[in-house]
């Protein structure tokens, strides 16, 4: 503990409290087992009991595990204290599921309680039967519920229909179609809070079953308002998605809004749109808008990683919505009524209501009525700081998608003292958002107080949003470089004495946004880099100064005053050059070889002088990426160098220079302009989900349905003609998406030409080098469906380039955003596989009997549970073995426990194997034996009967057997990862050695047979396929980097569990350099996150 | 009465951080999911020792989760403290502060997560209400009640009852008499042996037989106004929160009717659930059957748009010489508003490089909040408190 000022304060109101707690329960916290517990359970005195039981609930709060009282708190379930009874129901709900059998002993007494005439009695009764969730008494609990869901105390059918999801949770599929039915019946009660309950049981029992709401909608919708507040969160939703899956969206609502506006928008990309921009003068920001706005709909109805990945592979696949799709919210009563109830729950007084119903108009209501919405959710800013944050995240997407309707409310999202730095960046983000002409005045005003701010993360953020400001609003870019320029002289001033990496940081970002203001129009903004290089001598900061030169070279040609100051200030940085960083060194010959191949004229001989200087400066450098880069530079642009020293060698290599020529001039002059806008790819969620906030699906996200896929059974029969008109409706609705592909050919022919290109580019690469085969995407072989014999037994090595071959048009290494890399495919390996082996039974042990096994990669056809293995008998004796056989331990010891372990799975552990009459001395047999084990962990104990001995041994489980290889292709492969984020996810790193002695031969050897590459891929992938039942999706090499630098090779394996064939993933990326020990990360995403993490630990273990 | 506030003022709390070596114990119990949506809640005390723990659903969550929670506030400090949904390895946690103490839930699957934050904030509502304030002993020593009322206000992950009137009739809250009797006797009981009226009557937030001698109903309108003032001390944002709360003590079940003279400035309003929505769609009118004795009838917000300043002024100055420097401050009343100003408090933090402070007023107390920075020893972070108790001019 800390001294801190008010200490005296402090140990006055304890002494104080202490007077406070006498009568209180505060001696049972701080020692529970002062006292024997047990014979106090079994007092006859309530009193004594009840202290008893306060005991073990302190010792339960301070987490002991006091399962072994058991027994003796059940007994006292059938004690008519009330309190006695709380409490023990306390403790029974908190050990039942580790104690089924004891628990079955409390049954009579529910069941007496449950006809008492005390409705506390019969509720908490039913609570807490349903609460210990026991599969044995599941249908007498289903009976106690149908009783209770008509009792006359609404307390009891509001305890009947959260004991629903209760029942549902023990997966009893016989049963189902009853709970449904429950909940059905009690959907109709009178009682708002019965409603309210049951919607919670309905989303989680059956949330699909719209039949359900379909009947009581109308009903439903004007009840809403009466529900408890609980129940209105998850009514709301239920009513959302039923609307939607019953009529489809609002033609006048944002969505359909959004919709058209993206049809537009499609039908203008495909004739050329940037000289329609250009014509025009549309914003590109606003195109950038209604594209996201687009994805925001329709990530809502497919989930965003569905959307995503669709995307990725085929650019312009879209769900087609025909006009059928849409319905009016005037004409539609279904509609109306929902929005008319839901809007008084905007004055709730609890937040996710007001947050679930904004939800609701926000998909569903008119554009024009929208704004309801705005004014309540930013009361909620205010409500507590807790849910200030989840707030601020939903208003950040509406305020994307429809900026103008925050536009007016600006000033609510200036930050406070107060806010937390993840509330203060939000407010940032949306300020910029909705920023107008009218308001960014303020705001700007607002931003020069948070550069002020002591958190110095928050500053630099300020920076990064005027930047992102002034983008936005083309007219303020000059007032907002003003001010970033005044940053970057007053903070040089500072960083002089102190300079602080924080402050370095502020510094940076203030650059980063002038060169992205600056980026927009040059020509117009030279002042702006004239200064920033004036600048220069008093900026330290390495990373600022590297930006500052690449602007140089980048404008060097932009307007009057640049051109003519260029070689003085070069001739700076050339004098400057040895006491950079090496970053700014490589900026600087980056700037210097652009201006040097886009000189002409009369400064010619001096800049090629401080080029040649720089140049050889750098050629002498420490650092070997600078003197790599100098040694480039020198010889692509020889020409523009020492045309004269070199001139016998020009003779030589005319061609060569050519080529060189034209390559700098590809390099340097084309300025990368077009870049296209940033892809749209934020991940949405629906509003209020916690998936938005924490920007994955988490497990159980539903999008919303799709629209119009239900008809409602109580309006079938009168909407039989409907039907068939939607009949005939969607029959076209297909033609129509076929057209619409058709029409979209324009598109999906690019693509084509693209893997042509690829294909022709492969194949004059093919005649180089045989030994990497570049395929075009198509010759992928059908991995769903691919053998694996097959596919390993071919002997080949394909290659072929994830990227599009193309010269490298990006100018300046800094903007290569992805590292290139190869893929190789290992298809040999297969063979050279060997299993390991484990022993069962040593001969000395086992009177010469020897018993191996390995496990078997084949999968077991009896059961998903059933693991098999190999085991291979050999007699080691010089007498001949007799009557050998494998059996589980249980069998012979206690056979009930076995028939009982059978009744819960109906597969034995042991799978009973033949009798092996005898063995001669030498002799060795074969088995294949198929086992169950409890755990994937755990040793099954199992007896070798011989010679009329038993000797006991323990078959140890692998869990790398406990997979199947699943064969998928590498899109298949990433598809799912993505699937899998967070906590279905693990690493660990190691150390691997494996293919350094395979090397090491090799190199006494001098004969290289073989890449270094692929010996490490394949020691790694062999290693892992002896280790383990997987499957090889791919290896991808790095090929950008050096002769053998191994970092980013990266090998896929894909597998699913045998049990319940979730799949599991496998991802192994080495760093380090081939001929040592590399440093490997193994990835493994897995929903079942404890086999995951221990598959993850036993990869490692045998990788390193 | 009008309770002035002119920023929004922070309870600084401090932590003090205690070592746990302890590793992750990852369950090896295969997870089964299930599709309830809270399955636990966690109490921590301002060490990290977890207080409680109750369990909402049959997949029980291991306490380790706990200690992983621990580990990362040590390690990222107050802005994880901020944060209210927090996604662990193994869970989505959900966290609430109050008075020290930390309520943590934790889901697996989907749910409204502002459901959840809300839910935490009603949890610690009624244990304030019920013990009377928050702190580690205090809910130490009312352990058995804490987890009554957890037990009643959650079922399987879901609300079940939350109504604070409602509880306090199926849970009684400790109370002086109870604890002497406990004392004397050694035997006291506070769980209801009946259930509340109140459940299944059709306002579930009263009871139906209460008898006063005196039919009184006190309402108080507090207000609180949120002012943003820029460097040149203009007004950049000025809004004002005002809450209707209202202690009603009235025989039966009283049908009451409140207006307002101008309801037409109101913005926003959020009302209790009680406050019928029809009549105030139609006529702006306050219908409602209030709940028995103090509760907050709706609260209300309004920017004001008219008002060129607050009420007060507070000036900054700031002069520095080498290495000491001098701030005053200086607080006062601009317009005089016809009323004494009294519990003015000011609050403001210092950078992380003062060292050390010696601070006055001429009127009213100062207090130093000091929060020592583990990592540098000779700096401390300084919150200075100025309170200027019955300041009137």
């Amino acid at each position: 503990m800390f001294p801190q000022f008010g200490a005296t304060a402090d140990t006055l109101s304890k002494a104080s409290t202490i007077m406070f707690r006498i009568g209180t329960d505060a001696h049972l916290y701080d020692d529970p087992e002062d006292v024997n517990i047990a014979p106090l359970l079994d007092s006859k005195f309530d009193s004594e009991k009840c202290e008893a039981l306060k005991r073990l609930l302190a010792l339960i709060a301070q987490g002991f595990d006091v399962s072994n009282f058991f027994p003796q708190v059940v007994k006292n379930v059938a004690s008519h204290s009330l309190e006695v009874k709380k409490l023990v129901y306390l403790y029974l709900l908190h050990y039942a599921q580790k104690r089924p059998n004891e628990a079955l002993l409390s049954i009579n007494s529910f069941q007496k309680d449950l006809g008492d005439t005390n409705p506390l009695v019969r509720a908490w009764a039913l609570r807490t039967m349903a609460g210990i969730r026991l599969h044995a008494i599941a249908p007498l609990v289903l009976v106690a519920v149908g009783k209770c869901a008509r009792d006359p105390s609404v307390y009891v059918r509001k305890c009947a229909a959260s004991a629903l999801p209760k029942l549902h949770d023990l997966r009893l599929q016989e049963h189902s179609s009853t709970i449904e039915e429950i909940v059905g019946t009690l959907l109709t009660d009178n009682s708002p809070a019965v409603v309210g309950a049951t919607a919670a049981a309905f989303s989680s029992v059956c949330p699909n079953n719209y039949s359900l709401i379909g009947k009581n909608y109308k009903r439903l919708c004007t009840i809403l308002p009466d529900v408890e507040e609980w129940g209105q969160i998850v009514l709301i939703g239920i009513l959302l998605r039923y609307v939607i899956a019953r009529h489809g969206l609002v033609k006048q609502s944002m969505m359909f809004h959004l919709h058209s506006k993206e049809h537009s928008s499609s039908e203008n990309d495909d004739s050329d749109a940037d000289s329609k921009f250009g014509k025009e003068g549309i914003d590109p920001s606003k195109k950038y808008d209604s594209e996201l706005a687009s994805m925001i709909y329709r990530c809502y109805i497919e989930g965003p990683d569905d959307y995503l990945s669709r995307s990725s592979y085929s650019n312009k696949v879209f769900l087609t919505f025909s006009g059928a799709k849409f319905t009016s919210s005037k004409n539609n009563e279904d509609v109306k009524i929902l929005l008319q109830c839901t809007s008084p729950l905007f004055w709730s007084n609890n937040s996710a209501v007001v947050l679930a119903a904004a939800g609701v108009h926000w998909i569903m209501a008119p554009k024009e009525n929208i704004e309801r919405i705005v004014k309540p959710l930013l009361f909620l800013l205010r409500s507590s700081r807790n849910s200030n944050y989840v707030v601020l995240c939903n208003i950040q997407v509406f305020a994307k998608a429809m900026p103008y309707l925050f536009a007016s409310h600006f000033e609510n999202f200036f930050i406070l003292s107060t806010d937390s730095y993840q509330t203060k960046a939000l407010k940032l983000e949306i300020l910029c958002t909705i920023s107008t002409d009218s308001s960014i005045a303020s705001i700007l005003k607002e931003f020069q107080d948070y550069i002020r701010d002591p958190d110095r993360r928050f500053a630099a953020d300020t920076v990064a949003a005027i930047g992102l400001c002034a983008l936005q609003l083309p007219k303020m870019a000059s007032t907002c470089l003003e001010g970033l320029l005044a940053l970057t002289r007053q903070d040089s001033f500072t960083s002089d004495a102190r300079a602080s990496e924080e402050e370095a940081g502020v510094l940076v970002q203030a650059i980063m946004s002038i060169k992205m203001i600056v980026k927009q129009d040059p020509p117009s903004h030279e002042k702006v880099i004239v200064q920033l290089v004036r600048n220069l001598d008093s900026i330290k900061v390495p990373a600022a100064r590297a930006i500052i030169i690449w602007m140089l070279g980048e404008y060097s040609k932009v307007g009057e005053i640049i051109p003519k100051m260029l070689i003085t200030v070069l001739k700076y940085i050339a004098w400057s050059f040895t006491s950079e960083s090496s970053e700014t060194k490589l900026q600087t010959l980056n700037t210097v070889a652009k201006i040097l191949s886009n000189s002409k004229g009369g400064d010619l001989e001096t800049l090629t002088k401080i080029g040649c200087y720089v140049l050889e400066l750098a050629e002498c450098d420490m650092n070997y990426v600078v003197r790599g880069r100098g040694c480039f530079f020198r010889k692509l642009l020889s020409s523009h160098l020492g045309s004269k020293k070199l001139e016998d060698e020009v003779v030589a290599s005319s061609q060569n220079e050519g080529l060189l020529n034209v390559l700098a001039e590809h390099m340097f002059h084309e300025q990368a302009t077009q870049q296209s806008p940033v892809p749209v790819n934020y991940r949405v969620y629906l509003p209020g989900s916690l998936s938005q906030i924490v920007l994955h699906a988490a497990p159980g996200y539903e999008p919303l349905p799709k629209p119009c896929t239900i008809l409602d059974d109580a309006d079938a029969e009168a909407e039989v003609s409907e039907q068939d008109g939607s009949d005939s409706f969607t029959g076209s609705l297909d033609e129509e998406s076929g057209s619409y592909n058709g029409s979209d050919n324009s598109v999906a022919s690019g693509g084509n030409t693209d893997n042509g290109k690829t294909g022709s580019s492969s194949e004059d690469e093919n005649i180089q080098d045989p030994l990497i085969q570049i395929s075009d995407e198509n010759h992928l072989r059908p991995a769903g469906s691919a053998d694996l014999e097959e596919l390993m037994s071919r002997r080949d090595l394909e290659t072929w380039l994830d990227d599009q071959p193309s010269l490298p048009n990006s100018s300046i290494p800094e903007q290569s955003k992805v590292p290139r890399s190869a893929r190789i495919s290992i298809k040999d390996i297969g063979k050279r596989v060997i299993p390991k082996t484990y022993e069962l039974l040593d001969p000395a042990n086992g009177n010469g009997m020897k018993v191996d096994y390995t496990f078997s990669s084949e999968v077991s056809t009896i059961s998903p549970h059933v693991i098999t293995i190999q085991a291979s008998f050999e007699n080691c004796s010089s007498e001949t073995i007799s009557n050998i056989v494998l059996k589980h331990e249980d069998f012979t010891t206690k056979p009930s426990d076995s028939s009982e372990s059978s009744s819960q799975d109906d597969v034995p552990a042991l799978i009973p194997m033949e009798e092996i009459t005898s063995l001669e001395p030498g002799q060795a047999t074969r088995e294949t034996i198929h086992v169950r084990f409890h755990h994937h962990l755990l040793p099954l104990k199992l007896v070798i009967y011989f010679n009329g001995k038993s000797h006991p041994v323990k078959l140890r489980p692998d869990i790398g057997y406990f997979v199947k290889p699943l064969p998928m292709d590498v899109d298949a492969f990433k598809d799912k990862e993505s699937h899998l984020p967070g906590m279905f996810e693990c690493t660990r790193s190691c150390i691997f050695k494996g293919h350094v002695d395979y090397l090491n031969k090799e190199k006494g050897n001098h004969t290289f047979a073989k890449d270094k590459f692929l010996v490490v891929c394949e020691s790694i992938a062999l290693t892992m396929l002896s280790n383990a039942n997987i499957f090889l999706v791919s290896v991808d090499m790095p090929i950008a980097a050096k002769h053998d630098d191994a970092s980013g090779l990266c090998l896929r394996f894909s597998s699913e569990i045998l049990s319940n064939s979730a799949p599991c993933l496998i991802t192994i990326t080495a760093e380090g350099i081939c001929s040592e020990p590399l440093n490997v990360v193994v990835k493994v995403n897995c929903e079942e996150t404890v086999f995951g993490l221990n598959l993850l630990n036993r990869i490692v273990n045998s990788l390193s | 009465q009008t309770k002035l506030l002119l920023f929004p003022l922070s309870s600084s709390c401090s932590a003090s951080f205690h070592s746990s070596g302890e590793t992750q114990i990852v369950s090896e119990q295969a997870i089964q999911r299930e599709e309830t949506m809270l399955q636990c809640i966690f109490l921590l005390s301002d060490s990290g020792e977890v207080m409680l723990e109750k369990q909402l659903t049959g997949n029980r969550v291991d306490r380790s989760i706990c200690v992983w929670f621990w580990d990362q506030l040590l390690s990222h400090g107050d802005s994880f403290k901020q944060q209210p949904v927090i996604a662990s390895p193994t869970h989505y946690l959900f966290q609430v502060v109050r008075e020290g103490i930390t309520f943590l839930a934790c889901t697996q699957v989907e749910m409204p997560p502002l459901m959840a934050i809300e839910f935490l904030c009603r949890v610690a509502d009624v244990l304030s209400d019920y013990l009377e304030g928050l702190n580690e002993d205090v809910i130490k020593d009312n352990f058995i009640i804490v987890y009554e009322l957890l037990d009643e206000m959650m079922d399987n992950g879901h609300p079940l009852t939350t109504e604070p009137n409602i509880l306090r009739e199926m849970i009684a809250p400790p109370n002086i008499v109870s604890k002497m009797l406990s004392v004397v006797t050694g035997n006291s009981s506070n769980v209801s042996e009946t259930l509340p009226g109140a459940t299944s009557s059709c306002v579930p937030w009263r009871t139906t037989d209460i008898k006063y001698a005196n039919n009184e109903v006190y309402v108080d309108l507090v207000e609180e106004m949120d002012a943003i003032i820029n460097r040149d001390g203009i007004l950049v944002k000025c809004e004002v929160f005002g809450e209707v709360q209202v202690n009603s003590h009235i025989t039966g079940v009283p049908d009451l009717a409140l207006s307002f003279v101008n309801p037409s400035v109101l913005d926003d309003v959020r009302f209790h659930p009680c406050v019928r929505y029809r009549p105030w769609e139609s006529y702006q009118i306050l219908s409602f059957v209030p709940p028995d004795g103090q509760f907050k009838l709706m609260s209300y917000r309004f920017r004001v748009r008219k008002l060129k300043s607050i009420p007060l002024y507070v000036k900054p100055q700031i002069t520095s010489d080498g290495g000491s420097s001098r701030i005053s401050v200086m607080v006062g009343i601009r317009n005089d508003p016809g009323k004494a100003i009294d519990s003015i408090s000011v609050q403001f933090q210092l950078p992380s490089c003062v060292s050390s402070t010696d601070l006055t007023a001429n009127h009213g107390v100062v207090n130093v909040l000091s929060n020592k920075v583990p990592t540098y020893v000779r700096s401390y972070e300084v919150v200075l408190k100025l309170i200027l108790l019955s300041y009137c001019v």
